[in-house]
């Protein structure tokens, strides 16, 4: 008896779980090429740096410094969030078909909202920071402001997709009813808006912690520059001071956000059951209340203030050279920014599952690989990437490096949240007639996972894309190091085709990646 | 293939298992030989679901001694995953993995024995497709089948393949928790008469039931009732009065 038939290649068909494990391939040739991109300079300093996470400094001056900064990034970050969330709301309202169908009968002016709050969406929080940097001068306002415009319109676009999903019958018994348009549109959506919304709303946070840590990074001020500053000048204990406290806050922020999650029963972000309506409304209220008079004396101890927007710095003589713009070499910017992104993406989302498949049976190494991940979210990619060129020469794979380990952060504890409430059944099964935990995971699990977490990860690529011009101060690593140059020698001509380049890549981008997470969730 | 007769597939001993109020297994002790089919009854909360988890290795008792093959269950991982091969389940909620095909589930029963790169392979391309296409066979199912996503197939067929899938982890014991229990009359019984036909020679079966109008083709009928074993008897010399007894629940 032959136990096989014959193959052919066209028989081959990838099983979904081996899907999410695909990407991963992508360190075959990473790892072929690293070895010629090393200078082997800088390994003494990279043992310092490891060997420094043990011993960070204590030193009551360093300390004091770290917490102030820190005072500033969270400040930063809750304001900027609160903002964002605020404006986001009203703009997702705006943008959504299904209030204005209710509310006049046509979707257009949706349609219109939704295409305007495409741009500012489409430029990442540094470029926001860089560019109101030039206009408004180092102030505190600056950061807050870079952090609501973008995350305003994404928030928008969140808010108005979960209008738009929600069933519509409700709201069109409501109006035939005789409601007017807008009890029945706060009767018949809001209730059931309320989990999506403050779920994401918990996400953004998150977000906006680690934003605000990377514009420090860039001079914006707070913790970050604390740590870019003592990492260009070796203080590696002082280093991890800030990066061991910011570690705590920022896990337990995440442990917060989770429990209150839990406790107002909200959807996880990718899980496979949608919860329904939320309990806790009162407490959500409540919350919200007390937000209020806490981001008032955030904004006061800060110094921020709306006044500080009327202040604009002089821009330097506008001189356009439109000749020498055309003459940047495009095609290789746009592609090694594609390259770049393209190769982040393939590592963070490959490796996520195959850390999770090699080590997750093993206690320890779970433990491991969430304290890796934890590591990877905080880390602000621009300094991962300056570690790097301490050992390897700058460059497109550097960048992609640095903004794959971030990424692997997020992406990683999505999946492991995720594969730990997905169904155990199968699993089970195929335990109890003797496969070993890793096939059985691999078997069970991830074929459950593989394609809502292959959609998040397209959406996560659709991210990095935005990302690359913060890992642009590696150099030759496309549009983003290029901006970055053209930022700081005030060539505005450059500067306004980059960011427009870099928008309409981005939208193309967006595009893409809501078409591919579609197909994945539909099939 | 033949053993010797006083060789014990399973053999439980005193086991117990502690619930929240009650024992859900209290002092049972079971014994089965290769060829035997045992059907075990009870009312709901008896134990049965229990004694099944305990033989499959899925619940460890507190108290007592279970032994596979007339081995304990073995230290070492790789020997114990040995020792699970050869015990096969067909479940209730039947597990089937659903994202991958008929095939894919079929060579999954394997993966106890198999390595890596033919694991990896499964999830590719077409693997060991005549072994497959025989226990297909086995349950009336066509071959046709293999290359089918398993969210294709009909409730009846679903039944059929699980009970395949378990033909071709081959195992030495077979396990049943009410595998009858949402079928119609008339596929329960060709599942049944299925599963009956496969337990024999150096096989055994050991199945959990609530219908006493299908002991016919058993062994052995052995009545749980409250984590104890009350009978264990042939169906012959059971009278209708006492099986309607048996699964008369608790006043």
């Amino acid at each position: 008896m032959t136990a096989t038939s014959a193959w052919s290649w066209r028989s081959l068909r990838l099983a979904p779980p081996l899907l999410p494990l695909l990407p991963a391939l992508a360190w075959l040739p990473v790892l072929l090429v690293l070895p010629g991109l090393s200078h082997g300079g800088g390994w003494d300093l990279i043992g310092q740096f490891a060997w420094s996470a043990f011993n960070p400094s204590l030193d009551p001056l360093v300390l004091g410094s770290v917490l102030s900064g820190l005072g500033v990034t969270v400040g930063i970050a809750l304001l900027g969030w609160a903002l964002s969330l605020a404006l986001g709301l009203l703009g997702g309202v705006l943008s959504s078909r299904t209030v204005w169908r209710t509310a006049i009968g046509s979707a257009l002016p949706a349609e219109l909202i939704r295409r305007l709050l495409a741009v500012p969406r489409a430029m990442h929080e540094l470029l926001w920071g860089l560019l109101l940097l030039q206009l408004l001068g180092l102030q505190p306002v600056v950061a807050v402001l870079a952090i609501t415009i973008p995350y305003a319109a994404l928030v928008a676009r969140v808010v108005s997709d979960l209008l738009d999903a929600l069933p519509t019958q409700g709201l069109e018994a409501l109006r035939l009813g005789g409601a007017p348009a807008v009890p029945a549109l706060l009767t018949a959506l809001g209730p059931a808006l309320q989990p999506g919304v403050i779920s994401y709303g918990g996400y953004r946070l998150e977000c906006a912690l680690r934003s605000a840590t990377l514009l420090g990074v860039f001079g914006l001020g707070g913790l970050g520059t604390d740590l870019r500053l003592t990492l260009q000048s070796l203080q590696f204990s002082e280093l991890w001071s800030g990066l061991w406290v910011l570690l705590l806050v920022m896990l337990a922020l995440e442990a917060l956000l989770r429990a209150l999650r839990k406790r107002w029963a909200m959807p996880a972000r990718f899980g496979l059951t949608r919860r329904s309506v939320g309990r806790g409304g009162r407490e959500v209220a409540l919350g919200l209340v007390l937000l209020l008079p806490l981001l008032v004396l955030v904004a006061a101890a800060l110094g921020v203030s709306p006044l500080q927007l009327g202040q604009l710095q002089p821009l330097p003589p506008w001189t356009a050279d439109w000749p020498a713009v055309a003459a940047l070499p495009w095609p290789s910017l746009i592609g090694s920014t594609l390259g770049l992104t393209l190769l982040a993406a393939a590592l963070a989302v490959g490796s996520a599952p195959l850390l999770l498949l090699l080590l997750a049976p093993w206690r320890w190494g779970r433990v491991l690989i969430q304290a890796v991940w934890a590591l990877g979210r905080l880390w602000p990619p621009p300094l991962t990437a300056l570690l790097l060129l301490f050992v390897l020469q700058p460059g497109v794979l550097t960048a992609a490096l640095a903004l794959a380990f971030h990424n692997l952060g997020i992406l990683g504890r999505l999946l492991l949240e995720a594969e730990e409430s997905a169904p155990m059944q199968a699993e089970e099964a195929l335990a109890a007639a003797g496969t070993g935990p890793r096939l059985a995971l691999l078997y069970g699990r991830f074929s459950a996972l593989a394609r809502s977490y292959l959609a998040y990860g397209a959406y996560r690529a659709d991210v990095i894309l935005r990302e690359t011009v913060v890992v642009g101060l590696v150099g030759a690593a496309g549009l983003g190091s290029l901006l970055l140059e053209a930022l700081s020698s005030f060539a505005i001509d450059q500067l306004v085709a980059l960011v427009g380049v870099y928008v309409l890549l981005t939208l193309m981008g967006e595009d893409l990646s809501d078409r591919l997470r579609r197909r994945l969730l539909a099939a | 293939m033949s053993s010797s007769p006083d060789r014990l597939l399973l053999e439980l001993r005193s086991v117990r298992v502690p619930g929240r109020n009650a024992p859900r297994l209290d002092d049972v002790s079971l014994q089965l030989r290769p060829g035997e089919r045992v059907a075990l009854v009870g009312p709901s909360g008896a134990g049965k679901s229990t004694l099944l988890a305990v033989a499959n290795g899925l619940i460890r008792p507190v108290a007592g001694e279970v032994l596979w093959n007339g081995a304990a269950p073995a230290r070492s991982r790789r020997r114990r995953r040995l020792q699970q091969a050869l015990i096969g389940t067909l479940w209730q909620d039947l597990r089937l993995i659903e994202e991958l095909t008929v095939q894919q589930n079929l060579n999954a029963a394997r993966l106890a024995r198999w390595g890596w790169p033919r694991a990896l392979l499964n999830l590719m391309l077409p693997v060991e497709t005549t072994a497959n296409a025989e226990v297909l066979a086995r349950v009336d199912l066509s071959a046709d089948l293999l290359a089918q996503p398993v969210t294709a197939l009909s409730g009846g067929q679903r039944q059929r393949l699980a009970l395949a899938r378990l033909l071709r982890q081959d195992p030495l014991l077979l396990l049943a928790d009410e595998p009858l229990a949402h079928l119609d009359p008339r596929l329960a019984r060709d599942l049944l008469d299925l599963l009956l036909k496969q337990a024999s020679g150096r096989r055994a079966l050991l199945l959990s039931l609530h219908r006493p109008d299908l002991l016919a083709g058993f062994d052995r009928v052995v009545a749980l009732r409250q984590g104890r074993v009350v009978l264990d008897a042939a169906p012959s010399a059971l009278a209708g009065h006492q099986l309607a007894a048996l699964y008369r629940s608790e006043a």
